[in-house]
């Protein structure tokens, strides 16, 4: 791989590429869903939110039903309790003071929600240290040899394609070729690619790969793909423990034990609490496949976008199919960063079907697009598929 | 109510010419920063040279002309960048146009010469030079994209209407200037 068949292959064969011309069109259509994606995060980080304070509130509410008046309650709603109705509990003490009953402190819904923000957003402020950390990735460095170099000018240049400050740029001692980007925002973007991939690929494919991962920064992939991952990891762990929480309440005082609670009330409790119950039962996988509905989703895109940037959506297609030949796992690459690598580390998905517990498209569904992409008139139709 | 009505649309419209104005200035200026993008990647282009020439002076004497050639495309390149503006772009595409050829043609010689690529200083020089080359074309298609959507947004319907007000202009793309420039330099290797 000398360096002057790398200009010869690079330069003619990534210009000679004119037909796909639609500059204009794609430009106004990668704003627009930036901007998309933007508003896309914003909406699935509120979204986990509102769940978030529902798991505390359902859980809340359904105990302030079921136990009603119980033994820590109090004398005097222990009389009351049964002339009230299900009213809230603002109602009630609007009414009369005869129909007071225990007031309403949501303590869990508190707990979780104020628990469940700050252990977000401390998760998400490291979490690309913490990725690049596991990784054990060591920052690239021009003069670290004629790779490294390649690396660098081609992260380089592939910035300037996609009009975006340079990323600091890391290497990862994995012999199984992968890359990934991550970072929340600009200044904190990074991009970390496997020794095994500067090993395996020529430098238009590395350019191709380079390019995928810069279109997730550049499109606010990471950003989503981080807060999907650092909310789902929350999500699962908020189950757990209002989970615990609750049947270690449970046993302390059951709502057999209270014979003066309200028969309505009880309805209204247990209603909520199994709604409550299945939220939480359900909610870890639903989160995960959501986020892993998004995640393939934004791998179209990443090509689509490496294509642009390049103008040579062949190399990427060549690129993915020597990623997909070193079937190896990349070991270094935890499995909840596997969404913000170019392909799954665990192993290559050589089938067509997508499947809905992957992270990313089948390999070899993308390179078809890819493909396609290359052929005249082809990328028209296909960089329009998404949404 | 017609009145409410009426005030409604005024305000709607009013907010349209807003936005219509203000995406006009910023494709404007994503058009102007893409352009000084270009500068600074000819730049690169333009110091980097004397220093490839002078690793490789010495083993290629007897390409002369080629290196002759470098040298006055590049000096050319020079003073037409000096106080270019996106209006003097067809001569700067130009003096670009004929480096690029001559750089084309050098390279390909300096891949003839197996004892001179292995020199691990030839060997990055070369590396930096490809990738600034890269640069350049990759900052004149960034320049090209936008400056096509700004062309493209300033000309449709209804935006036709603000372009006057937002003081925008069709800008040039940067395009290939010479015939030359579109060939592949050929590489006659049965001198070795």
């Amino acid at each position: 791989m000398g360096a002057c068949r790398r200009i010869g292959k690079s330069r003619p064969g990534s210009r000679s590429l004119p037909e796909l011309k639609r500059p204009a069109d794609s430009v106004a259509t990668l704003f627009d869903l930036q901007e998309k994606n933007r508003r896309k995060t914003r909406l699935i980080v509120l979204c986990f939110v509102v769940f978030f304070i529902w798991l505390g509130l359902g859980l809340d509410l359904s105990l302030y039903y079921l136990k009603g008046s119980s033994k820590n309650a109090g004398n005097l709603s222990r009389q009351n309790i049964s002339a009230t109705q299900n009213s809230t509990p603002d109602n009630a003490e609007l009414r009369a003071p005869a129909k007071q009953r225990k007031p309403f402190y949501p303590v869990y819904a508190a707990v979780v929600g104020l628990a469940g923000a700050i252990a977000a957003w401390w998760s998400m402020s490291n979490a690309s240290e913490t990725v690049l950390k596991t990784m054990m990735a060591k920052p690239a460095d021009k003069t670290g040899g004629a790779d490294e170099q390649t690396l660098v000018n081609v992260v380089e240049e592939m910035c300037i394609a996609a009009g975006l400050a340079p990323p600091s740029v890391w290497i990862i001692p994995d012999d199984d070729p992968n890359a990934l980007a991550t970072g929340l925002e600009d200044g904190d973007y990074h991009i970390a690619v496997t020794r095994g991939l500067l090993a395996v690929l020529t430098r238009d494919e590395l350019q191709a790969v380079v390019a995928h991962e810069i279109a997730h920064l550049k499109n606010g992939d990471t950003r989503l793909m981080t807060s999907l991952a650092v909310l789902v990891g929350m999500t699962a762990l908020i189950s757990e423990f209002v989970a615990r929480v609750r049947f270690s309440n449970s046993r302390a005082g059951s709502v057999s034990d209270n014979i003066d609670v309200d028969t309505d009330d009880i309805r209204i409790g247990a209603l909520i609490f199994v709604l409550w119950l299945v939220s939480i039962l359900v909610a870890p996988t639903a989160t995960r496949l959501m986020a892993l509905m998004v995640s393939r989703e934004r791998e179209y895109l990443a090509d689509a976008s490496s294509a642009q940037f390049t103008r040579n959506p062949e190399a990427l297609a060549s690129a993915l199919a020597k990623i997909a030949q070193a079937a190896g796992p990349t070991q270094l690459v935890a499995p909840a960063s596997a969404m913000l690598c170019i392909a799954s580390p665990a192993s290559a998905d050589l089938s067509w079907r997508e499947n809905w517990f992957a992270t990313h498209p089948p390999i070899r569904k993308r390179i078809g697009r890819l493909k396609s992409m290359g052929a005249p008139d082809g990328f028209q139709n296909t960089v329009r598929m998404h949404f | 109510m017609t009145s409410i009505i009426t005030l409604v649309i005024i305000a709607a419209v009013f907010f349209w010419l807003i936005s219509a104005y203000n995406r006009l200035i910023s494709l404007k200026g994503q058009t102007a920063n893409a352009f000084k993008q270009i500068d600074v990647q000819l730049k690169r282009r333009h110091d980097l040279i004397p220093n490839l020439i002078n690793a490789v002076k010495g083993a290629m004497q007897f390409e002369k002309d080629t290196l002759e050639a470098v040298i006055s495309a590049r000096n050319t390149a020079v003073s037409a960048a000096a106080g270019a503006t996106p209006e003097t772009l067809s001569g700067m595409a130009s003096a670009e146009g004929s480096l690029t050829s001559a750089l084309g043609r050098f390279l390909a010689v300096v891949e003839a010469y197996p004892d001179l690529k292995a020199t691990a200083n030839v060997g990055q020089l070369q590396e930096e030079l490809s990738s600034t080359e890269n640069r350049v074309s990759f900052a004149r298609q960034a320049y090209n994209d936008t400056a096509t959507a700004y062309n493209v947004s300033q000309s449709q319907f209804p935006m036709v209407l603000v372009a006057g007000l937002a003081k925008s202009a069709q800008v040039e793309l940067w395009e290939l200037a010479e015939e030359s420039e579109r060939a592949v330099p050929a590489v006659d290797l049965s001198l070795n």
